[in-house]
């Protein structure tokens, strides 16, 4: 009996080690990475991908932060959170020689990037923030700038990100500050421009904000541009506006915990991101715009020339990169709870 | 006999050790970070401090509190009033009915709430079944917002925690002595009176343990303002998760959490004076 027992025991913790060997844990964001890619590389390379999701920045850092020894191989933090978890020393420095797609990734882009050289980060997507209207409600050529939002005709029908920074970047936009302002004193004059928006907004949603412009429960706000490009293809009617003030854009990035329990996969995963087919049918199935300029030469005509997808030059030379925030996110912190609870 | 000591022993060690490990555990592990402080690079740190709970009860939050306790109070009321008379109906169907009523107010919680909380968005949204059905038959020509509003969310709360109402007062008053009616009747009682004098006074307990049921989670189920209410309309609950989750003061986020289960505590020592002593059973 007991033999019996312990042989079964071999056999489950066998397995077990096996299975370690050659699979990838990946933690992304909600509906980011589609399922047909995943299989795809199971295919090519035998290691079996496990999938979780988040939908915040910040439950991404608590989750790596709070369990050190994550079992995550593949993290896809925002550009403001990369300079963050590299200093809290969270992902691992890259080995280049293991990534060799890594030549089609656009060096145009990467300029404005918080790790131009793509130390610890690699660009899986980027985007901007801006305004997006529906244009059977309200006529998108009087709505140029971020100011219209505050326009007392939009009482109760604004749909705004639930994301601090995005929110507070929006009100230094419009009061001329820096869009990664960390003054005290202007964050509080942005809560006090934003408190007079509040009766404007209908809902704060991020994940879920795609559904509410689709379903016109929402038909005017802020959205993230390629979000909106994917909502246009299931209603016309969305139009999405880049306002005449300074934007913010941000890279989404793959990134290599320190802790990987398997990296030598999680290498292969993420050069396998990069290879140009696979980036394109990514980013078709996602509808965002890709930093990979070899994949977008494969991709169809609708979004190589879509205005949505791929700013023209004047925005982006008022793009600004979103940045970590240091000891100034408790500030931020304080003052977007108080907006948050109406306070 | 010896077979059944070691059973009971067995399965009492299991439900203590169960309770220990989820539900002891967690609420001192909160009560011990309710008491460190924030910390940039490790989240909670020493020194030993109550500026959390100071914070948390100086910092204006008495709106979100009795906001939250009016929203719950305004969900029990409602679930009572609609709870009650359904509870006794089921009491009254006959017993081919019965067991099928019960399994049609079960069914819901076999899927998750925070499942239910979706489906409900598919029935309020501009072009949700509701609105559909209105236009389609002529009522409304444009779609109601009723998504994202106050009335979304207290049909949320009230559709997720009705069940929590109805089955206290089901059991309670499916023991009600129903002779005690009809000599109610015969001795010339009036409906209302032996509503009143008999069937009211019998189901106080499962009143009781109805609201208690429905109280709680009703300031607590932050998941419902999020989806329904547009994260606008917040509860407790959402300072709570506000917090741990976004701003990352975990402290302050546990100080709440206490002041929370404090008054929960408070709300439930009527409840304990309404109950019987116990008393152990002469073997």
């Amino acid at each position: 009996m007991i033999k019996r027992l312990f042989s079964l025991l071999l056999i489950v913790l066998s397995t077990n080690a096996f299975a370690q060997k050659s699979q990838i844990n990946i933690y992304c964001w909600g509906n980011y990475i589609p399922k047909e890619i995943l299989r795809k590389f199971e295919a090519e390379t035998g290691i079996h991908v496990n999938l979780s999701e988040y939908d915040s920045n910040s439950v991404l850092y608590i989750k790596l932060k709070t369990v050190p020894k994550s079992y995550y191989d593949v993290i896809f933090p925002s550009s403001s959170y990369v300079t963050r978890m590299k200093n809290e020393h969270l992902i691992r420095k890259l080995d280049h020689s293991k990534l060799p797609n890594i030549k089609n990734i656009n060096n145009a882009l990467l300029q404005h990037s918080v790790d131009p050289m793509m130390d610890y980060s690699i660009p899986y997507f980027w985007g901007t923030t801006g305004i997006i209207v529906n244009d059977k409600y309200h006529n998108p050529k009087n709505i140029t700038s971020w100011q219209a939002l505050w326009l007392p005709k939009y009482k109760n029908q604004l749909l705004i990100l639930d994301d601090m920074q995005e929110v507070f970047s929006m009100a230094f936009s419009v009061l001329g500050y820096p869009l990664n302002d960390t003054d005290p004193d202007h964050i509080k004059q942005a809560y006090e421009l934003l408190r007079k928006l509040l009766p404007n907004i209908k809902l704060f949603r991020t994940d879920a904000a795609q559904e509410a412009f689709i379903g016109e429960d929402a038909t005017i706000g802020m959205g993230w541009n390629g979000d909106m490009f994917r909502s246009m293809r299931h209603n016309p009617h969305i139009k999405f506006i880049f306002p005449k003030n300074p934007l913010t854009f941000w890279i989404d990035c793959t990134a290599i915990p320190i802790n990987s329990p398997n990296p030598e996969g999680a290498y292969k995963f993420v050069n396998f991101l990069m290879r140009p087919d696979i980036a394109a049918e990514i980013a078709i199935r996602e509808g965002y715009s890709s930093p990979n300029s070899a994949a977008i030469k494969l991709m169809p005509k609708t979004m190589r020339e879509s205005k949505t997808l791929n700013p023209p030059e004047s925005v982006i030379n008022r793009m600004v990169i979103q940045k970590d925030l240091g000891k100034a996110r408790l500030i931020y912190g304080k003052y977007w709870e108080r907006l948050k609870l109406g306070l | 006999m010896r077979a059944s000591q070691r059973f009971k022993f067995i399965s009492l060690s299991i439900t203590w050790a169960w309770f220990g490990i989820f539900v002891l555990a967690p609420i001192v592990l909160i009560g011990i970070t309710s008491i460190l402080t924030q910390n940039e690079i490790s989240i909670v740190s020493t020194p030993l401090t109550i500026q959390s709970f100071y914070d948390t009860l100086t910092g204006g939050y008495a709106p979100i509190f009795l906001y939250s306790l009016l929203i719950a109070a305004t969900t029990t009321l409602l679930c009572l009033l609609i709870g009650y008379p359904f509870a006794f109906i089921i009491t009254r169907a006959s017993n081919r009915f019965r067991p099928l009523m019960l399994m049609l107010l079960m069914i819901p919680f076999w899927v998750s709430s925070l499942i239910r909380a979706y489906a409900m968005v598919i029935m309020l949204k501009a072009q949700g079944l509701i609105n559909i059905a209105l236009i389609y038959l002529g009522i409304i020509y444009k779609p109601l917002h009723l998504l994202y509003t106050d009335f979304a969310v207290m049909s949320g709360l009230l559709y997720n925690l009705l069940p929590f109402m109805v089955l206290p007062l089901y059991a309670n008053l499916a023991k009600l002595d129903h002779t005690l009616i009809e000599a109610a009747q015969d001795l010339g009682a009036t409906r209302w009176q032996t509503f009143k004098g008999v069937i009211l006074p019998h189901s106080i307990p499962g009143i009781i343990s109805g609201v208690i049921l429905v109280f709680l989670p009703a300031m607590t189920l932050f998941y419902i303002p999020e989806f329904l209410g547009g994260a606008k309309t917040l509860l407790i609950g959402n300072l709570i998760q506000h917090e741990f989750l976004v701003i990352g003061n975990w402290p302050k986020g546990a100080a709440a959490s206490v002041i929370l289960m404090l008054i929960t505590l408070l709300l439930l020592i009527p409840y304990w004076k309404s109950q019987p002593k116990p008393t152990r059973a002469k073997s």
